[in-house]
């Protein structure tokens, strides 16, 4: 993973050769119907993205991908389950705590959602050049500023978790001790997280001044070098998600699935 | 300025600049007037806040409309006012290169051809243009068979390249460079060096702020700058001997042999000429000898002094070799052994495995084979945190450590973390505060300090630790002579006090000057390993030259002369023709 490239994993599947703006879109149907729609949708929206990303063959990349995602999704279960508010069904106790069917159903629904969320974003970066993305996006007409902040929040994870590492080296390098107490650890947080965000922001005012320097934004009428393939199933495509994000909204608003 | 009305006015033009930023009493530059013609490569030089960076920013029309700062008098490109210009006026006119070689790329091209295609897309270049002015371009600048490298992968001395055809690519004559070398090894600063003389033979106007004087020396003129003024305006080596002579500034050691010669100083950076004038000069019978010299020595500033006595460490390299996953061996079988007392300069070019080697020391990598040991016990298996009471590192980029809301508090965060009492910590931070010469900046905000500066207290947060060994990594990049000096004297003091030091560096004068040791790396390999007398010994000059470096200056003119011995920096050299 570089800071050019991101998550992109090189490929020619059927989901890479996807204009950038039919799949921010997928993203965007998939996220709404996700959190709209009742939950038993989530059951076929995971189904449908991983048979997704195992057609683009990229399913290896994505479960190593979704390691760290998969530790967020279990406690999110676990302290739903365990601690819902008010919660009175209780399934099984052992101690002072026990797991209600309020708090584990509300678990295994925020959990979902989570998860669906996490799966299409990655389905989404491995198979989307963010430069494309860029340029599809400002040939739609969409500003250049707009199009920067989005093009910098896609590099922002990979440029900072390369930072990370040598922050991370540095700060051990000064007798920062990464053992002992859960509250020795959580400080030892302080020293690791300000780096990034500061020399992130000495680097974001670089990085402004060297696109400054090349005159990005500065004409309204900017050519394009790299041709971002638009094939007419997209259209069609696009026209279909934008159609379905209506019904998905259309349904949530009216009650329909009730 | 009475410039002829009929004459084309020059490509970029200064009139009484004077440049304030916003809270700050003093103005950062004070009544500047500058003109920088067509094919004219002009240097600013100067200590670190004297204003040359402020100098380039404004020069490039950075001041005010993406800097904030108040712009008074007037900076001109191709007689367009900057200030009052439309904001893609200057476009495709006049382009800056800033220090950092990443930063300076877009971030989102995958080739170097796209890269270059950037600047034009925004200048609204029809696409079939594109590719004949981009070849164009790579071909004049000599990088064509970088065209389809993916710029991420390229060197610092290549995308400093790239980032400066860039902006060569949208048609701009006036290139403004602020301090492009300071992240480079000496071949890709020579490369850079190099390209901007192509660039003015074809006409374009240079603007370059730097404190590398073999980057100075090959410009047509320097302005030097002292506290925001201009103090000396002229060729790089008469302008230089002013400066030192008014300021007080160090003279480059050409510039001091070539004054040592009574020579004219327009030749000081002619190798060729400064060693005939040495020739004349002994022929002579060195008149004026002795007090040949100008320009007051550099104080040290307060020595640093080791905070508790501490028992000397030696270090020994058994055998190292790390692999990187997937790559091929970064270190191939290291040894060295380091006694108490001693100071090492690993020198190589990038890529060479200098970094990679000494991050071993501190345990931060963990080598494939070989051991590395601190007085005989080995470093297996002991956290970093734990070896860091005895191995000091400092890291390059200053950036990856410094969190704290004051430069005091940054400093005290290592003595802390060993658990040091806290008075103990006061004394200490106030000691290293005062050996990098930043005791007026300790309710500073880092990050309100320059990179060199911010690289002076990453130093202090380390020095305030006490380490037996120290171990530092480019410690003088971006430092102007004041801050090399600083950490020379840091230098001496610890191999004085007994402890050891490892320095990674590509300044040559830096390491001949206050290193014992030299040892040189290649291809994860030790090449040369020895004093420097005879690392930079004319005869070694081929070995060191198939590793990308090249003797300091003092040492070549040596060579130029036939001396047997090396000389080391300019008294030595002189010192040595006296023999």
């Amino acid at each position: 993973m570089s800071a050019t490239t991101g998550y992109f994993v090189a490929g020619s599947s059927w989901l890479h050769r996807r204009n950038p703006l039919t799949k921010l879109l997928a993203l965007a149907l998939v996220l709404l119907s996700a959190f709209l729609l009742p939950p038993v949708v989530l059951i076929v929206l995971v189904v449908l993205i991983v048979v997704a990303i195992w057609s683009a063959g990229l399913l290896r990349p994505a479960a190593r991908a979704m390691r760290i995602p998969a530790l967020l999704l279990l406690s999110i279960l676990v302290v739903n389950s365990l601690f819902f508010p008010g919660a009175t069904d209780s399934l099984v106790s052992f101690g002072p705590f026990s797991i209600s069917r309020e708090g584990l159903t509300f678990g295994l629904i925020s959990a979902g959602r989570v998860l669906v969320a996490f799966l299409a974003s990655v389905a989404f970066l491995f198979t989307t050049l963010a430069d494309d993305m860029l340029e599809a996006l400002i040939a739609r007409g969409a500003s250049h500023r707009i199009s920067f902040v989005i093009l910098s929040a896609v590099q922002m994870v990979p440029r900072m978790q390369g930072r990370a590492g040598s922050i991370l080296e540095a700060q051990q390098a000064r007798g920062l001790s990464l053992e002992g107490s859960f509250v020795r650890r959580i400080r030892a947080l302080v020293p690791l997280i300000g780096p990034v965000i500061l020399g992130s922001l000495v680097d974001v005012r670089e990085r402004t001044f060297a696109l400054e320097a090349r005159g990005f934004g500065a004409r309204p009428n900017r050519t394009a070098y790299r041709i971002v393939a638009d094939p007419p199933i997209d259209r069609w495509l696009r026209l279909a998600i934008i159609a379905g994000c209506v019904g998905v909204v259309v349904v949530a608003v009216t009650g329909l699935a009730r | 300025m009475s410039d002829d009305a009929n004459a084309a006015p020059p490509p970029l033009r200064t009139d009484g600049l004077t440049v304030r930023y916003p809270g700050r009493k003093a103005p950062s530059l004070e009544g500047i007037t500058l003109a920088v013609a067509a094919g004219e490569r002009v240097g600013v030089a100067g200590r670190t806040g004297a204003g040359k960076s402020t100098l380039a920013l404004a020069a490039a029309g950075f001041i005010p409309r993406v800097v904030r700062a108040r712009l008074d008098g007037r900076v001109e490109v191709d007689g367009i006012g900057t200030a009052a210009a439309a904001p893609d006026a200057l476009l495709g006119r006049v382009g800056i290169v800033f220090a950092t070689p990443a930063n300076q790329l877009s971030a989102s091209k995958l080739t170097v051809r796209e890269e270059l295609a950037f600047g034009l897309e925004n200048l609204g270049i029809p696409r079939g243009e594109m590719d004949p002015r981009i070849d164009a371009t790579l071909a004049r600048l000599g990088i064509a068979h970088l065209a389809d490298r993916e710029p991420f992968a390229l060197s610092g001395g290549e995308q400093q390249r790239v980032a400066i055809a860039s902006i060569v690519a949208m048609g701009t004559a006036v290139l403004v460079l602020d301090e492009p070398t300071a992240q480079l090894d000496p071949a890709g600063t020579a490369a850079v060096a190099d390209l901007l003389g192509e660039l003015a033979r074809d006409g374009a106007a240079i603007l370059c702020a730097e404190h590398d004087p073999s980057v100075l020396g090959r410009m047509d003129r320097c302005i030097v700058l002292e506290g925001g003024r201009a103090i000396a305006l002229g060729v790089p080596g008469r302008a230089l001997a002013l400066a030192a002579e008014v300021a007080g500034l160090t003279p480059p050691t050409l510039v001091r042999l070539a004054q040592a010669a009574s020579m004219d100083l327009a030749s000081a950076f002619d190798e060729a000429a400064v060693a005939a004038g040495l020739r004349t000069w002994v022929d002579a019978g060195r008149p004026g000898s002795t007090d040949g010299i100008t320009g007051r020595p550099p104080s040290p500033g307060q020595a640093w002094t080791p905070g508790r006595e501490r028992p000397p460490v030696r270090i020994a390299i058994d055998g190292v070799v790390h692999r990187y996953p997937g790559r091929v061996e970064a270190v191939c079988g290291v040894s060295l052994t380091i006694e108490p007392g001693e100071a090492v300069a690993i020198l190589g070019q990038n890529g060479s495995g200098k970094t990679t080697l000494v991050k071993h020391l501190n345990g931060l990598l963990r080598p494939d084979e070989g051991r590395i040991l601190l007085d005989g016990e080995s470093t297996e298996g002991r956290p970093v945190a734990e070896l860091a009471r005895t191995v000091g590192f400092v890291f390059q980029n200053p950036d990856d450590q410094l969190f704290e809301r004051s430069v005091e508090r940054e400093v005290a965060f290592g003595p802390r973390n060993l658990g040091i009492a806290a008075g103990d910590v006061a004394g200490r931070v106030a000691g290293s505060l005062a050996a990098v010469g930043l005791l007026d900046e300790r309710t500073t905000n880092p990050y309100d300090l320059d990179l060199s500066r911010r690289k002076l207290v990453a130093l202090a947060g380390i020095l305030a630790m006490d380490p037996a060994v120290l171990v530092l990594d480019e410690p003088t990049t971006g430092q102007d002579a004041d801050g090399v000096t600083r950490v020379g004297a840091i230098i001496e003091a610890f191999r004085g006090a007994g402890r050891s030091v490892v320095t990674i560096t590509h300044d040559m004068e830096f390491a001949a000057r206050h290193f014992g040791r030299i040892v040189v790396m290649r291809a994860g390999e030790v090449v040369a390993d020895g004093p420097p007398e005879r690392v930079f010994a004319p005869g070694d000059a081929t070995l060191l030259a198939s590793t990308g470096l090249a003797l300091p200056p003092a040492a070549r003119i040596a060579a130029r002369l036939g001396l047997d011995t090396a000389a080391l920096d300019a008294a030595d050299l002189l010192a040595a023709l006296g023999r």
